[in-house]
Parts: C-alpha cells; sequence; structure tokens
C-alpha cells in the first residue's frame, strides 16, 4: 500500500519538478498559491534564505501552470497571476453552470 | 520523417524579422495554448507552434532550418536531409534524453548541437528525474463516504533495446474519505521512470467523481429533487426519500410550493471531520395522462378556488 502524500516542500518542488525557486517565490507573492499556513516564518521575508514553505499538493497543478504560462507566453508574473485569476473564475462559472443546467434538466424531466 | 514547414506553423513569410515572428507566436500561443484551452485537444498544436518558434526566433537555427528548407528533399517518401548534412542521430542511437516535447524532425536536426536549458528550461538534461504522470481515477459519490482501496491502471513508457514501450502498471491506491471531483492526489515515485540515475517521477491522481442519477453535489451538501404530486403538496403528506447511506421520513407540509428546500442535517457528504446535509427541492408534477374522472375533479376545484397565480401581473394585463 503506497503512503498518499498531501504536502510538498518548496526544495521539494524545485528538485523534482525542476521549478527555480525565485520562480516559486514570485507565484507565492502575486498570491497565485499560498505555502501551508504554520510553514510561513519570518525567515521568508529575507532574501538570503530560501522560505522553508511547504505547499498542499492540490497547489502544485497551479504552480506548473503558471511557469508554463510565463515561459511559454512571454508574460510577466502580474499577469499570470490574473490570467490563474482568470481561470479560476471560469473554472467555477462552468462548475455552476454544470450544477445549474443539472437542476434545471431534473425540473423539466417530467 | 515529416518535414516541418516553421514558418507555414506560424503564419509568417519567409523574410519576417524576428519582431513578426514573436508576434504571430505570441497571438498563435494565446489561442491554442493548453493551460487557456483544456480539452480542445490543444495541446499538439501548441507543441507545434512552440517548436516552430524556438526554431525561427533564433538566428543559428533559424539559418539552420532555411539551408534545410532549400536543399531538403520534401518528397512524399518523407522528408530526407540535403547528401553531406552533418546530422546528430542522437534519437537513433537510442538516447531517452531526446526531448520528448519536440518532434523527431526537431530532434534530429538540432538535438545535441544546442544548449538545452534554452528550451523554456523544460528540456531533458542527460541526468533526470523522470516526468510525472497524471491519470483519471473514477469513483461513485457512495464511494466519497468512506476510505477507498482503489486499483488504478496506468501506461509508462519505458526505453528497451533503443525503443520506447508502454508498459501496463497497476497499483492499489488508498482513496481518503470525503474525496472530491477534480481533486489530485499525488503517489511519490510512480511516475515515468528517470534515466542517468535520475529518480522516476510522480502520479498525479485525478479524482473524477461520477454523477449520480439521483443526488447533485454543491461542496459538502447533496441535493435531491422530489417530486410531488398536486393533491400531496396541497394537502401534504410523508415521503421516504433515498440518502445516500440509507433513508428518511420526510413530513412534506400542507401548501408547499414547488422550488421549496428542505433540510435533512447530517445526510451530505463527509469530509475533514465536516458533515455536509441533504437538500430536498420540491418539484410540482401535473400528472401528464388524465380521465373523466379526475377532469371532474380539477373542474370542482377550478369553481370552488379563487386563486389566481398571476395576480402580479395585474397592471401588464
Amino acid at each position: 500500500m503506497m503512503r498518499r502524500l498531501t504536502v510538498i516542500s518548496l526544495s521539494e518542488l524545485c528538485q523534482l519538478e525542476r521549478i527555480e525557486s525565485h520562480h516559486i517565490i514570485e507565484i507565492v507573492e502575486n498570491g497565485i498559491v499560498k505555502p501551508i499556513a504554520n510553514t510561513i516564518s519570518a525567515d521568508a521575508t529575507d532574501n538570503n534564505k530560501k522560505p522553508d514553505w511547504e505547499f498542499e499538493t492540490a497547489s502544485v497543478y497551479w504552480i506548473k501552470k503558471a511557469v508554463r504560462l510565463h515561459q511559454d507566453l512571454e508574460i510577466d508574473w502580474l499577469a499570470v497571476a490574473l490570467l490563474i485569476d482568470l481561470i479560476q473564475q471560469r473554472d467555477a462559472l462552468q462548475k455552476e453552470n454544470a450544477f445549474f443546467k443539472q437542476q434545471l434538466s431534473r425540473f423539466t424531466e417530467y | 520523417m515529416e518535414f516541418k514547414d516553421y514558418y507555414k506553423i506560424l503564419g509568417v513569410s519567409k523574410d519576417a524579422d524576428v519582431k513578426d515572428i514573436k508576434v504571430a507566436y505570441r497571438k498563435l500561443a494565446r489561442q491554442y495554448h493548453p493551460d487557456l484551452h483544456p480539452g480542445e485537444g490543444g495541446g499538439d498544436k501548441f507543441k507545434e507552434i512552440a517548436e516552430a518558434y524556438e526554431v525561427l526566433k533564433d538566428a543559428d537555427r533559424r539559418a539552420k532550418f532555411d539551408e534545410l528548407l532549400e536543399y531538403g528533399d520534401q518528397s512524399s517518401q518523407g522528408f530526407q536531409p540535403p547528401p553531406g548534412w552533418q546530422q546528430n542521430h542522437q534519437t537513433s542511437q537510442g538516447d531517452p534524453s531526446a526531448d520528448q516535447d519536440f518532434s523527431d524532425f526537431f530532434n534530429s536536426i538540432f538535438n545535441g548541437g544546442l544548449d538545452q536549458s534554452h528550451f523554456n528550461g523544460r528540456a531533458q538534461p542527460h541526468h533526470a528525474r523522470g516526468q510525472d504522470v497524471e491519470t483519471e481515477l473514477a469513483i461513485s459519490l457512495q464511494e466519497t463516504l468512506h476510505q477507498q482501496i482503489k486499483m488504478v491502471h496506468y501506461q509508462l513508457p519505458v526505453f528497451e533495446d533503443g525503443k520506447v514501450r508502454q508498459i501496463k502498471k497497476q497499483l492499489n491506491i488508498k482513496i481518503p474519505q470525503g474525496v472530491i471531483n477534480g481533486e489530485r492526489i499525488r503517489l511519490k515515485g510512480q511516475g515515468k521512470p528517470g534515466y542517468g540515475g535520475g529518480e522516476p517521477g510522480d502520479l498525479y491522481l485525478h479524482i473524477h467523481v461520477n454523477s449520480h442519477p439521483l443526488f447533485d453535489v454543491k461542496k459538502h451538501d447533496l441535493i435531491l429533487t422530489l417530486p410531488l404530486a398536486p393533491w400531496e403538496a396541497a394537502l401534504g403528506t410523508k415521503v421516504t426519500v433515498p440518502t445516500l447511506d440509507g433513508k428518511v421520513t420526510l413530513t412534506i407540509a400542507a401548501n408547499t410550493q414547488s422550488g421549496k428546500k428542505l433540510r435533512v442535517k447530517g445526510k451530505g457528504l463527509k469530509r475533514k471531520g465536516k458533515l455536509g446535509d441533504l437538500y430536498v427541492i420540491i418539484n410540482v408534477i401535473i400528472p401528464p395522462v388524465s380521465n373523466d374522472k379526475a377532469n371532474q375533479l380539477w373542474q370542482e376545484l377550478a369553481k370552488n378556488s379563487a386563486f389566481d397565480p398571476r395576480v402580479s401581473w395585474g397592471e401588464y394585463l
């Protein structure tokens, strides 16, 4: 039986996903993902030290997406953050729309 | 090997300057990037566009490509480089580090002669961890109520005798209670194998909770639409309704309207110590077929009732 992993550290992310740490710092500073609350220490603001952050596994999906958008579309991190916000809003609206359509079909199936 | 005309792919002329190439690439990237347009099969198209841009934005690579374009044989039998062309046959020698994001055509021309760090930082170095794999796992709504052990089947490419072969893998996975649609579960070291001593990648399980014939899901809550006959809604009644793990009897008050929502506490989904509720939404249904007796009763009701459902329309009529 496998152990399921729910958190991933900053250094693991850099090493495993080959994402540069300054990219992850930009992603966090632009509010695209948040590290797990109790791993945010005062050290995170010290520029000379790599923050000791840990992330929910679900954040990896958004971190990788943000890096791809930054590189492939050649856009800055603020634009990536805006884009990710809009993608998340679109996903939520699509989900809500599917839910309402399903509800409506239950009312009109008779 | 299929010849790729990178100018055609980006829709630019052969004498386009770097600025035109950049503009064409950015426009196409916005149009086809798989992160912006998921599920539209845009991934392959975008790879082709990115590959064309990698070549045409760089003066050396572009010059090399222009030479091939002019002298290469692009007949229907497949592309052949001109005689004397110095190819680097890395891929045919069986080096798995050949970049998987680019086409055979690209790899045959450029692989080995380039600084791989130019490639968006995502090209494979010679010693590297394997790529992550994402696979979908479908589970039923009932299965989210308790921790489940599920068998996951997926395919992994392995490199043997100079060829890439897909092998089938299966794993027993513990799926936690209360998993939600769209959640991703990471399984360390179960992705594509690494090479040159690199670690294997991870497996990400993308959970798909199948829709249920009766229940809809909203966060922790379940929604059930309850059909009622007009007389049940008018006179009130008791109705037994299903839940995900049993059944409950509901008391319907007299004069209950269609659309009214009744809450059954604690009969929703369980997640991280929270327990959702079941919401029952009333839907009053008129019998689709009638008979003389029923028509007579409806007419009697109509005669004796002063009810006007369109009273709020008064000023518009």
